[in-house]
């Protein structure tokens, strides 16, 4: 109030003035109030990381599991996954197998392609390493850090850990 | 108790005698009486220039939308009634409403069908006032009519809203896929995207918060926002002098001296403030240019309110509302459309993700968040940009406005031919396909 360029001129206008800046104040503070009430404090979101089952029943290949929106991918003892969140809005990517298993070298490592990803939303595309190279998908599809679980050893993914697509998981 | 007779007890002032209104006013006194003293007619004018009812200037547009909201407000209360919203249970209780209640497939589908309707009434109303130049003052003083074009921009925006929630209410597939590409639109905006997509789903998946927040806008929140914002929308028409073809019927050069009237004990209910042309009671009360708005006015809204009701009510009866599989996080429909009216949004979040070098902006940003709101904020502020005459006010096509209107229109072609390719000609995995084409047979699973 004080700063204002039209001083008050008298006690009364003062105390009107402060009475509705009052009022202003008491509104604008219980409408945010009521906003932040609608900022959940509790996730009950499913928990990121996930047991998937044991390493030994994923077949050699691809594998997809629906409820994680994920492909884990087998090469003997030796497992990866990429997530199946298409990165321009989310929409699941499918699969699509290619006719003829490739080489490639990602990120250093030589990696077996056995799919190539498509969007349905919006057309974007990856190969079967998750780069994007079609269609409106600003980056490529997460790689997702796996694990094998100390108590029963089944694999563990960690939905909220991006990995670089050199990573491997080894089983023995 | 004994009441005092009947002569001797003070008139409420103003307060018409019947229930309803005479239709057939047998004096022009009885029709200003049944407008300014009645409750359901008191937002009208008393007199109506002719001018504002013709039917090929406004099209009533802005009527039939209104019949719309009423249509989608009398559906939409037994729907309330049936409508369960619960993830577990939305699905089955829509589909409950379409095979098992009686009735209830016709009242969704009229539901639906006015809902449709209404965004393209509501757009075809704001293309019809821009291409009169409805938003501009015309001779009045003091009138903001470009306030209105915000406000009714802003309707625009809640009816589209309005749309959105709404189709997520039954939890199917294309609920389920919306949101997930909605909520992601809005998370891509700069800084505060991840905050307001959390608020929007209250929580960071699609869950029961999600749907219970959707419905809540659907229901409570926005209808309450539109009907504030319907009710300034019409009051700023009287008071900015009705419609702008009123401003040149009224306008000072077509005045005619009027015989001083035997008994002129009414006027227009609504004036405009200082002097606008409105309240010139040599044009507006003129008898070849003005009409009483009863029965003449009511007698138009009726037969657009009534026509459109019957229109949507019939075609109800024989077109059933689709319901796609139940929500599943498992699998997005291949290919996932979006309704009619956003598919032209989908079309530019498809294609205006950018590259330079090895930076890369997402189309989400670019096409869902940069355009609509740069498009947004063009129509805001176009009365302001306008810079025709005040005689281009209230007239189709007239040539002072002709770039601006063929530049409008182009725009509106685009948004129609994205919005054309968008329903016929995208296929599986977003691919492009001649209508005619057959799509490839594609596993709907993986």
């Amino acid at each position: 109030m004080s700063d204002k360029p039209d001083k008050p001129k008298d006690r009364r206008e003062f105390l009107v003035r402060a009475g509705i800046g009052a009022g202003l104040v008491a509104l604008g503070t219980q409408a945010l109030a009521s906003l932040r009430s609608l900022v959940p404090n509790v996730s009950y979101d499913s928990p990121t990381t996930v047991k998937l089952g044991p390493p030994g029943e994923f077949p050699d290949g691809m594998k997809f599991l629906p409820d994680q929106r994920l492909f884990v991918f087998r090469e003997g003892t030796v497992f990866h996954a990429i997530s199946a969140v298409c990165t321009h809005l989310g929409c699941t990517v499918r699969a699509e197998a290619l006719s003829q298993v490739e080489t490639r070298t990602v990120e250093g490592s030589p990696l077996k392609v056995t799919h190539r990803f498509l969007c349905p939303c919006h057309g974007s595309r990856y190969t079967g390493d998750g780069e994007n190279v079609a269609g409106p998908a600003p980056r490529p599809l997460a790689w997702y850090h796996l694990s094998v679980a100390a108590d029963d050893g089944q694999l563990v993914v960690d939905l909220a850990r991006p990995v670089p697509r050199s990573f491997r998981l080894a089983v023995a | 108790m004994a009441s005092p007779p009947e002569t001797a007890r003070p008139q409420a002032p103003g307060v018409h005698p019947r229930p309803f209104w005479s239709v057939a006013p047998a004096s022009d006194r009885q029709a200003g009486d049944a407008v300014v003293s009645n409750f359901a007619l008191h937002w009208f004018p008393a007199k109506a220039l002719k001018d504002s009812l013709a039917w090929r200037y406004s099209l009533w547009l802005g009527t039939i939308s209104a019949a719309l909201l009423l249509l989608l407000t009398l559906s939409g209360l037994p729907l309330l009634f049936l409508h369960v919203p619960s993830v577990e249970r939305a699905y089955g209780s829509v589909k409950d409403i379409e095979y098992v209640v009686t009735f209830g497939y016709w009242i969704r589908s009229v539901h639906r069908f006015a809902a449709h309707f209404m965004v393209a009434a509501v757009f075809l109303h704001l293309a019809r006032v821009f291409l009169t130049g409805a938003y501009k003052n015309g001779s009045g003083g003091n009138q903001h009519r470009e306030w209105n074009w915000v406000i009714g921009v802003g309707m625009l925006l809640v009816t589209l809203f309005l749309s959105f929630t709404g189709y997520l209410l039954p939890w199917d597939q294309l609920a389920y896929w919306a949101v997930t590409v909605g909520t992601n639109i809005a998370s891509a905006v700069p800084v505060v995207g991840a905050r307001i997509r959390e608020l929007l789903l209250g929580g960071r998946t699609i869950d029961q918060p999600t749907l219970i927040r959707f419905y809540a806008l659907h229901v409570v929140v926005l209808p309450g926002a539109l009907a504030a914002l319907f009710a300034y929308h019409m009051w700023r028409i009287r008071k900015d002098g009705g419609l702008a073809s009123a401003d040149r019927a009224s306008a000072p050069t077509a005045s005619v001296e009027v015989p001083a009237g035997a008994s002129k004990t009414y006027t227009l209910l609504g004036i405009a403030r200082g002097t606008g042309p409105t309240i010139r009671a040599s044009s507006v009360e003129a008898r070849d240019t003005t009409v009483n708005s009863v029965p003449d006015l009511t007698r138009r809204a009726a037969i657009v309110v009534l026509g459109t009701v019957a229109f949507v009510a019939i075609l109800s009866v024989f077109v059933h509302s689709p319901l796609e599989e139940p929500a599943s996080a498992l699998v997005t429909p291949n290919p996932a459309k979006a309704p009619w009216y956003f598919l032209w949004l989908q079309e530019i979040v498809t294609d205006t993700t950018i590259r330079i070098g090895s930076f890369t902006v997402n189309g989400a940003f670019v096409g869902g968040v940069l355009l609509p709101g740069l498009l947004v904020a063009l129509m805001v502020a176009w009365p302001w940009l306008d810079r025709s005459p005040a005689a281009a006010a209230g007239r189709w096509f007239p040539r002072t406005r002709r770039t601006q209107n063929l530049v409008f229109l182009l725009l509106v072609l685009l948004v129609l031919a994205l919005t054309f390719v968008g329903t016929f000609c995208r296929g599986p995995y977003w691919r492009l396909y001649w209508p005619w084409q057959a799509w490839p047979d594609l596993p709907t699973r993986i």
